[in-house]
């Protein structure tokens, strides 16, 4: 019998005593601090292969992925600051963190990957939120911040009433949507491992051997390398998009 | 009827509705990607990337679905 990859629906939780939601699962921050140090040790030898003259096959992933990343920040929000790093950052660390599941490392106790909790993503899109909105703020004032949740500007008063709180629905479903999108992805396919696993990998005579890890590579194969590299890329380019979003219409507000 | 089984009932039906409406996205999308490399083989590149991001925003709904199911059904199983 082939023990099952447990997807982590139940975390094991530390409560803090402050209330329903305020509890530490802290097998996520296991499992996201592994996945942090994964991702800092892959960049430290990316650095450390930088070759100005003679770029390796590394080095030219490396330099393609970041232009890429640099090229749709430029298009999206030029005058962002800090967007390049933190897109490529989020992508980075969500690729890796999505790579892990590859190994089965969540047959070490307390460590599963750190996208399969919904903390671990929400994390990342509250952050994302605040940048954006703080970005917002800045480029149009508060007042500014203010009048563009009123938009479209050519409605009469009484439709903007209503259109304010569409828009304002809209940026909380903004990061509701990143975060959940990220999670529910990991986790499905996660639960998939663990039924495959039940299923197939304890057929009689041919289980252990045959079908469970055949069908185990397939569908690992499509959903970590595949499902989870798209995953990290979408939540990479909506950031970008977000910052976009954030000073649409900015020119043509000034210029009247 | 017990909590467990009335749980499996609506996931399945949960699940059901959703593939169907992840299936007509994506069958919108590999329409819309049809369209445009006939009308313009050289770009089948770019719309091959663009329609594996669509598809992978489509499907997430779909994702966000399943993993709910499951955890509602998890939850109320244990």
């Amino acid at each position: 019998m082939i023990h099952a990859e447990d997807a982590p629906v139940n975390h094991p939780t530390i409560d803090l005593g402050c209330g329903t939601f305020c509890q530490l699962n802290y097998d996520s921050v296991i499992s996201s601090a592994l996945a942090i140090a994964v991702t800092m040790v892959i960049a430290i030898i990316i650095a450390r292969a930088l070759r100005p003259d003679r770029p390796g096959r590394l080095q030219a992933l490396a330099e393609w992925m970041f232009s890429y990343v640099r090229r749709t920040a430029d298009e999206n929000a030029p005058d962002a600051p800090y967007l390049v790093p933190i897109a490529a950052t989020i992508g980075f660390y969500i690729l890796i963190a999505n790579y892990l599941d590859f190994f089965p490392i969540t047959l070490i106790p307390n460590v599963h990957p750190a996208n399969t909790d919904i903390n671990q993503t929400a994390a990342m899109a509250i952050v994302v939120f605040i940048l954006v909105n703080a970005y917002s703020i800045r480029r149009r004032g508060v007042l500014g911040y203010l009048h563009h949740l009123t938009r479209p500007f050519e409605l009469p008063i009484w439709a903007r009433a209503g259109f304010t709180v569409l828009n304002v629905i809209e940026e909380i479903a903004k990061p509701a949507t990143l975060a959940l999108r990220l999670f529910g992805n990991l986790l499905a396919g996660l639960l998939m491992i663990y039924v495959i696993t039940l299923l197939l990998g304890n057929l009689p005579y041919v289980g252990p051997w045959l079908t469970g890890p055949i069908f185990l590579a397939i569908w690992k194969l499509f959903d970590v390398l595949f499902i989870g590299l798209i995953q990290a890329f979408i939540f990479m380019l909506l950031t970008m998009v977000y910052f976009g979003l954030a000073r649409e219409g900015l020119e043509a507000e000034h210029s009247h | 009827m017990d909590h467990f089984a009335a749980a499996m009932i609506a996931f399945g039906i949960a699940l059901g509705g959703g593939a169907i409406g992840a299936a007509i996205g994506d069958g919108l999308v590999g329409n819309a990607t049809i369209n445009g490399v006939a009308r313009q083989p050289e770009a089948r590149g770019q719309l091959q990337g663009i329609m594996f991001i669509i598809i992978g925003l489509v499907e997430g709904m779909y994702f966000i679905n399943l993993a709910f199911g499951a955890l509602f059904v998890f939850a109320i199983g244990k």
